[in-house]
């Protein structure tokens, strides 16, 4: 049926490139694992269903949801999944939604801004963090953070992560974080974990904070964990979620909304409140967030 | 003479708004079957000195949609009758079709033009064993709908919107063109023979405006008389 019916625009091969297109806007190159992997079954047989548009795209690719049963789009779905010849990369299905605390186990190509407003006394009243992700081989990405408080720039923060294992539900990666600042170095390795639950999302963290000159800095073990669903199928939907955060002793609530700002869901923001469970009177509630781009995600749709 | 009995009636539509009481309804019931009774009709022939567009000859899928194709953007005989111009009668309100069926066969929309009311269902379907798809366009480029007809006998019913005139494109036969135009006034489609008609219209003056694919023509002044057929030429460029 492929043949028969996608190969007329997106060829016998899955490439997208034919003798005679009849399509004005190219079609995506599904043989690309970059392409064919990241993205969850959901949206591809949304994409299948409700036409591009459904996801964003092109109004060009038609709604087949009155042609086929969902079970011959999920068919379809494996179909192009296969056009990727390269085994080893993590499944789509285990890109969650980013938390705003907790570090996800899926390797992303993002650029994010993560503004921090608290209401401590003794801390920055401001702290808007720059991070830069880049995927590189089929499992891994590095990253780098820059964070700017009230008196301005003084620490860097570089990281690599690797998705260890990965099926279809679950993911689970290691990572190691540096952060340099003008006082001492702090060694940070993690594991991530994420799977779902039916409808919502498990995400976890567990990091070490190893300073290299402890009379610089503490020693923290920090620990988070998110649960949280979506409203609807739709790239656009709401996420609503609550995250657990630790540190050392310190324990804190995070509820939390997420958004697709476009219609294919490249540019996202998150925002929430985290509040302080213990300890309280040293420490007070911070709104935290972030706004994303998947800068190699079309972010509208071409006609 | 009754003529003279429509024109009180047609007053008599505003106070219809302000809340329809029982003898109103029958009283404009009454006065509607007096003006059809009156009514006069347009015929009319729209013709042009445009000539007829080159077959398209086709690349693929010649098993089912033939090796050449009539290009029907432009349908014109020999003595300059143009047809599938769709002519509105501006000012009286009619109601349009409220559905209307699109076939897709041997690789072309048929009809390829069609007259709906506003918010009108589209049913399109396929006889053709090879995948059509049906993109309901407006002017700016936003699509309205685009469904799949992967396979024989499929029908798929979508509304067409309250504005056209909406063009309808198959993604995967660049040639394959059709038009739907949504209007809530009285309009005619000029056949083979460049000819339309539109009928019971009551008598008086209106605007005639004329839609064509491919072709423009300035908006005539016609006065319609009672109980006959007023007939107009316009013609294309």
């Amino acid at each position: 049926m492929w043949d028969a019916w996608c190969a007329r625009c997106h060829a016998a091969d899955g490439s997208g490139r034919i003798a005679e297109p009849t399509v004005t806007v190219e079609p995506m190159d599904f043989t690309d694992c970059t392409v064919t992997s990241p993205e969850p079954d959901a949206d591809w047989e949304r994409a299948i269903a409700k036409g591009g548009p459904g996801v964003g795209l092109s109004p060009q690719m038609p709604a087949f949801e009155d042609a086929l049963t969902p079970e011959q789009v999920a068919g379809f779905v494996s179909h192009i999944r296969g056009f990727c010849k390269d085994a080893g990369w993590p499944s789509g299905n285990t890109n969650f939604p980013r938390p705003i605390l907790t570090e996800k186990a899926f390797p992303e190509n993002e650029f994010l801004i993560l503004p921090a407003i608290s209401h401590d006394r003794d801390k920055d009243d401001v702290v808007v963090k720059a991070l830069y992700e880049r995927r590189f081989g089929k499992r891994s990405m590095f990253e780098i953070g820059v964070p700017a408080a009230n008196h301005g720039v003084n620490e860097i923060e570089v990281a690599v992560k690797h998705a260890l294992l990965s099926n279809h539900t679950s993911i689970l990666s290691l990572g190691f974080e540096t952060a340099v600042s003008g006082d001492t170095a702090v060694f940070e390795p993690y594991v991530s974990a994420g799977a779902m639950l039916g409808d919502w999302y498990l995400q976890g963290q567990v990091k070490m904070e190893l300073p290299a000159d402890r009379a610089k800095a503490d020693r923290a073990f920090v620990y988070n964990a998110y649960f949280g669903r979506d409203t609807s199928a739709a790239p656009t939907t709401w996420t609503i979620g609550v995250e657990i955060n630790g540190d050392n002793r310190e324990l804190a609530l995070t509820p939390q909304v997420r958004k697709g700002l476009t219609g294919t869901g490249a540019l996202a923001a998150s925002v929430g409140a985290t509040i302080p469970i213990n300890q309280r009177q040293e420490r007070g509630a911070r709104w935290v967030g972030y706004l994303l781009w998947e800068y190699l995600e079309p972010w509208r749709a071409r006609q | 003479m009754a003529g003279q009995t429509v024109v009180p009636g047609m007053r008599e539509v505003p106070r219809l708004r302000t809340g329809p009481s029982v003898p109103a309804v029958l009283v404009m019931a009454l006065v509607a079957s007096n003006a059809s009774a009156q009514a006069g009709s347009i015929a009319g022939v729209v013709t042009t000195t445009a000539k007829g567009a080159a077959p398209v000859r086709v690349t693929f899928d010649q098993k089912v949609c033939g090796d050449e194709l009539p290009n029907e953007s432009t349908i014109v005989d020999a003595e300059g009758r143009l047809a599938n111009a769709v002519v509105t009668l501006t000012g009286l309100k009619r109601t349009a079709a409220a559905d209307i069926i699109v076939l897709n066969e041997k690789c072309r929309f048929t009809p390829r033009v069609q007259v709906v009311k506003p918010n009108a269902t589209v049913k399109t379907t396929s006889n053709d064993a090879v995948l059509h798809t049906t993109q309901a366009l407006l002017d700016s480029g936003r699509t309205i709908f685009n469904v799949a007809l992967p396979v024989p006998g499929i029908i798929i019913s979508k509304p067409i919107g309250a504005a056209g005139p909406v063009r309808l494109h198959c993604n995967t036969h660049p040639w394959m063109r059709g038009w739907v135009i949504v209007t809530d006034e009285a309009a005619g489609i000029s056949g083979a023979d460049g000819r339309f008609t539109i009928d019971n219209v009551p008598p008086g003056g209106y605007e005639l405006r004329v839609w064509h694919e491919t072709l423009k023509g300035a908006p005539q002044r016609v006065t319609v008389a009672a109980g006959k057929p007023t007939e107009v030429s316009l013609q294309l460029k």
